[in-house]
């Protein structure tokens, strides 16, 4: 009974150096230990790990002499029998055994190979690989052409396939996109306007084809009334726009090469510009055109402007010049200085605001009922209308009546007073009033009164009363005359002439007519001016000893506007000197889509336009704040066209 | 005679010494840094034509100033590119690759600034944010690898140096295989529980560990460590023999696992000189893509 063991170990070179020993003995150990008749110098195998043992028909028997196992033809186990001539392999930490017969058939031999390296380090490796990054990061090239196909597919593949779908709900007023993920709003440049919200994720609703600029009949889609109308002849707007100079030259020139067409709705309603409200108009925008336009536009009626502080047309208010019946006949004229208008009253300021004469003695034996205590303020007749932008008409029952009574009887406590505005009723009044009543009756022609003896005196008296009672009653024609003519009462106020009919007993009393609002084409607000004093502005309120002389203040000179207003940026004429400049763009006064409202702010910007018109001023509340400018909603569209 | 004094001044002037001094130029001070300063004042003429140049106020990006931004910009970014194939090509000279590398460098910080003033520092969750984001990526991956290049060698070389002098890559593993060698025919004697500690320690690849080990050189499992630690408690907790096994062994892992410290910081030195172009190398190609989907949806929604 012997064993063959093969110790097998191999050269640098690869070459295998073979040791072979017998041992005569029915039973060997293998392990680590020295001691071992196969010594496998292996930290993974046991001091003494297993025991072979021949039995005596040749087949070994091989058992674990601890609880760690080994393996036979790959299989772990705790023992084992391998018949040498089947074969068989056995494996011990990195070592394997071979397991056969040898040439003769007679003894088992046992072929000990070691099959792993002493440790990991020493395996071979490819250095520049073990130094680098490889296999712990995904390859540069491989991570490059998925990011790069990633991003073509979510940004480029993925929004032309969404457009291609839709694309068949272009300029339909009505079509929307469900809702979800569509490609194509990854291309969105920024969120649309307030207005055009509900259009976020339907992009082919301008969007309607491909590489074609956006196109002003997809604006008419949705906006087939409201589309202003700012002028009717869209090649005079470009016209009036002129040719672009300069790198906007070249801008235009290349938008054009590449299919972008001027003149367009877009061009000026631009978009996705963010989430609020459409952005107020900048005076650029204004300047583009109204800028040198006479030069380019030689027709227009509209005079140049580009800047309020430096280049801004002379104030054109409108004021009434005639009457067509009781209808003012309105005309457009420049500001200047000593301009007249007829309102058809013989006011004159200057006397009614006089400290010294009988009016404001009046007012001083008369205190607390007037708004000073010393003279009339412009205030005792000229009331804020409700949003405060301008004054209500002065009324003469309110703002007149108390100083210019209409009073013409007494009853009891009761002053019977003329009817104002109605000549043909003052006329009836009087009249009855000198039919209706008589002269009072002496007390000596009736009852047991005492009286002179004697009838010769009670017949006089009695001839008396009954002349005067017969002619009393022509008595009305003389009153009607007094009330008419100079020095009546409606004399002392209205323009009176004898054109009338015999309703007004030949008498007509001139129209009047208060001009409710002289700048038309521009605004202003008196809310927003509250904080100056009402003759830094009128001036001449104080002075004006003429019914017609206009105190509405021009854009320069004594109160002008200019006095504090100042240009967009603020730019103004050398020749003004401003001492608190408030900038103003076009916008503070002027609207795109003006009417008789105010000129429409971005809702985000009101506060701040507010204070910007206001000055310093500050407001107490919103409530103040509401009523200071009418507020528009929307951007109003224009109620007539020019 | 009186101007003899002056002579070895002289001489040493005109370059006739045999001493020679080479001071080696990097591409960050290529040409007294000549693409600096061109990207520097390139960079301020374009704020300034950004603020001052009369615009209407409406997207930046689609003024005249706007959209030539955006073309120098786009191919400024593929000109970048180009740095990838050129450097496969080392010249010397005026277009050396040097020459190339600092240019690379600097246009490549003045696109941050023409890419923002192109976006009119108008942002959005969309395809231009995006493509504007992924450049900053690159660019600020490109700002660490330059960090990188510029301190890392320094503690590279540190780090392999030592009173014995410096130990190349190649002797690193050198050194752990013949420590092993000796760690593995040492620990012969020792009893299978022992064994199989220090077997740990000589199977584990040294090499081995996540991305995050190579890059923090935090390696938490470590075997030979929990050898060194465990062989410690065994041998306080055996009767003391006078052949200190476990000691000598415990002495030799010791000296295994100062070896591959240095290993290891070495291993993430060099993976921070290489992991910033594994972001910087791809980032760029999907920017480059997200540049055409940037490009294309401009003109096809137009």
């Amino acid at each position: 009974m012997s064993f063959v063991v093969r110790q097998i170990a191999l050269k640098s070179s690869g070459e295998e150096i073979v040791r072979s020993s017998t041992y005569a003995m029915r039973e060997m150990t293998v392990g680590r230990d020295s001691a071992c008749a196969i010594h496998l110098p292996d930290l993974a195998v046991n001091p003494v790990h297993a025991r072979i043992a021949q039995g005596a028909d040749g087949v070994l028997t091989i058992i674990a002499t601890t609880d760690q196992p080994f393996a036979v033809d790959g299989r772990s186990t705790q023992q084992a029998e391998i018949d040498p001539a089947v074969g068989g392999e056995l494996a011990f930490g990195g070592h394997r055994i071979a397991v056969a017969l040898d040439d003769d058939g007679e003894r088992p031999v046992l072929t000990v190979r070691r099959v792993e390296a002493v440790s990991e380090s020493a395996e071979e490796r490819d250095m520049s690989a073990a130094y680098s990054l490889k296999g712990l990061l995904p390859g540069k090239r491989i991570s490059a052409w998925g990011f790069a196909l990633f991003v073509l597919f979510a940004f480029l593949a993925f929004p032309i396939y969404s457009y291609a779908t839709y694309k068949p709900l272009a300029m339909n007023q009505d079509a929307r996109r469900p809702d979800g993920i569509h490609g194509d709003s990854a291309w969105t440049s920024g969120p649309l306007s307030i207005s055009h919200k509900a259009l976020n994720n339907d992009c082919q609703a301008c969007h309607t084809q491909a590489f074609v600029a956006v196109t002003d009949n997809a604006c008419l889609t949705c906006h087939t009334k409201d589309a202003h109308n700012h002028i009717a002849d869209k090649a005079r707007l470009v016209q009036a726009r002129g040719e672009p100079a300069g790198m906007a030259a070249v801008q235009r020139a290349v938008a054009g090469a590449f299919n972008r067409p001027a003149g367009r709705c877009v061009d000026c309603h631009t978009e996705h510009e963010g989430a609020g409200a459409m952005p107020a108009t900048q005076q650029q925008f204004c300047a583009d055109c109204h800028d040198g336009m006479k030069g380019r536009l030689p027709d227009t009626k509209i005079a140049d402007a580009a800047d309020f502080g430096t280049a801004h047309p002379q104030f054109r208010p409108t004021l009434v010049r005639g009457m067509d019946g009781d209808k003012p006949l309105f005309q457009r004229v420049a500001w200047g200085p000593g301009l007249q208008e007829d309102n058809g009253l013989k006011f004159t300021h200057g006397q009614h605001l006089s400290k010294t004469n009988g009016i404001a003695q009046m007012v001083r034996r008369m205190p607390g009922q007037f708004a000073r205590s010393d003279a009339l303020a412009c205030a005792d007749c000229h009331v804020a209308d409700s949003a405060g932008a301008r004054f209500q008409p002065v009324d003469m029952e309110t703002s007149c009546q108390s100083c210019h009574s209409l009073s013409f009887d007494q009853i009891g406590g009761t002053f019977r007073t003329l009817r104002h505005g109605k000549p043909e009723q003052v006329v009836a009044d009087l009249r009855a009033f000198y039919r209706s009543t008589g002269p009072v009756r002496p007390a000596n022609l009736s009852g047991m009164a005492r009286r002179v003896p004697g009838d010769a005196a009670r017949q006089s008296t009695a001839a008396d009363y009954a002349r005067a009672l017969r002619f009393y009653p022509g008595g009305a024609e003389q009153a009607i005359n007094q009330v008419f003519s100079k020095g009546g009462m409606c004399n002392d106020c209205h323009v009176v002439t004898r054109g009338g009919t015999a309703q007004t007993a030949g008498f007509a009393i001139a129209p009047v007519a208060q001009n409710d609002r002289y700048f038309r084409k521009g605004w202003f607000d008196h809310k927003a001016h509250v904080q100056s004093d009402c003759t830094e502005c009128h001036s001449g309120a104080a002075t004006s000893n003429k019914a017609t002389d206009l105190l509405v203040p021009g854009i320069d000179g004594k109160g002008g506007c200019r006095s504090c207003h100042v240009g967009g940026d603020g730019a103004r004429l050398a020749s003004v000197s401003v001492k608190d400049p408030v900038d103003s763009s076009c916008a503070m006064c002027h609207s795109y889509h003006m009417d008789a409202g105010a000129p429409w702010v971005p809702k985000n910007d009101r506060r701040k336009s507010e204070g910007q018109i206001a000055g310093r001023q500050t407001y107490r509340s919103e409530r103040d704040l509401r009523q200071s400018v009418a507020i528009a909603e929307r951007p109003r569209f224009p109620l007539k066209p020019h | 005679m009186a101007t003899t004094p002056n002579k070895p001044a002289v001489a040493r002037k005109t370059g006739a010494s045999r001493q020679r001094q080479t001071t080696h130029q990097g591409f960050l001070t290529h040409r007294n840094m000549y693409w600096a300063k061109l990207s520097g004042g390139l960079a301020l003429v374009l704020i300034l034509l950004y603020i001052f140049v009369p615009l209407p106020g409406t997207h930046f990006g689609a003024s005249w100033l706007g959209y030539t931004l955006g073309t120098i910009g786009a191919l400024l970014i593929l000109w970048l590119t180009m740095l990838g194939m050129r450097k496969r090509a080392i010249t010397p000279g005026r277009w050396s690759l040097k020459a190339w590398t600092s240019a690379h460098v600097y246009l490549g910080l003045l696109v941050t600034v023409i890419g923002t003033l192109h976006s009119g520092f108008y942002f959005g969750w969309n395809v231009h944010t995006l493509a504007w984001a992924l450049m900053l990526l690159v660019v600020a991956s490109g700002i660490f690898g330059i960090y990188a290049y510029a301190t890392l060698p320094r503690a590279l070389s540190a780090n392999r140096y030592d009173e014995d002098g410096a130990i190349t890559e190649k002797q690193m593993i050198e050194a752990l295989r013949s420590l092993d060698r000796q760690i593995h025919d040492a620990a012969q004697p020792l009893d299978a529980q022992a064994a199989m500690l220090v077997g740990r320690s000589l199977e584990q690849d040294p090499f081995g560990g996540r991305i995050w080990n190579r890059v923090t050189g935090n390696y938490p499992d470590c075997a030979t460590h929990s050898a060194i630690v465990e062989l410690r408690a065994l041998r306080a907790s055996r009767q003391r023999t006078k052949d200190d096994l476990l000691g000598r062994i415990e002495a030799q892992l010791s000296r295994k696992e100062a070896m591959l410290e240095r290993l290891r910081q070495h291993l993430k030195l060099k993976s921070w000189l290489q992991a910033w172009l594994f972001v910087h190398v791809p980032v760029t190609f999907a920017l480059i893509a997200a540049l055409s989907a940037h490009v294309v949806s401009v003109f096809f929604y137009w």
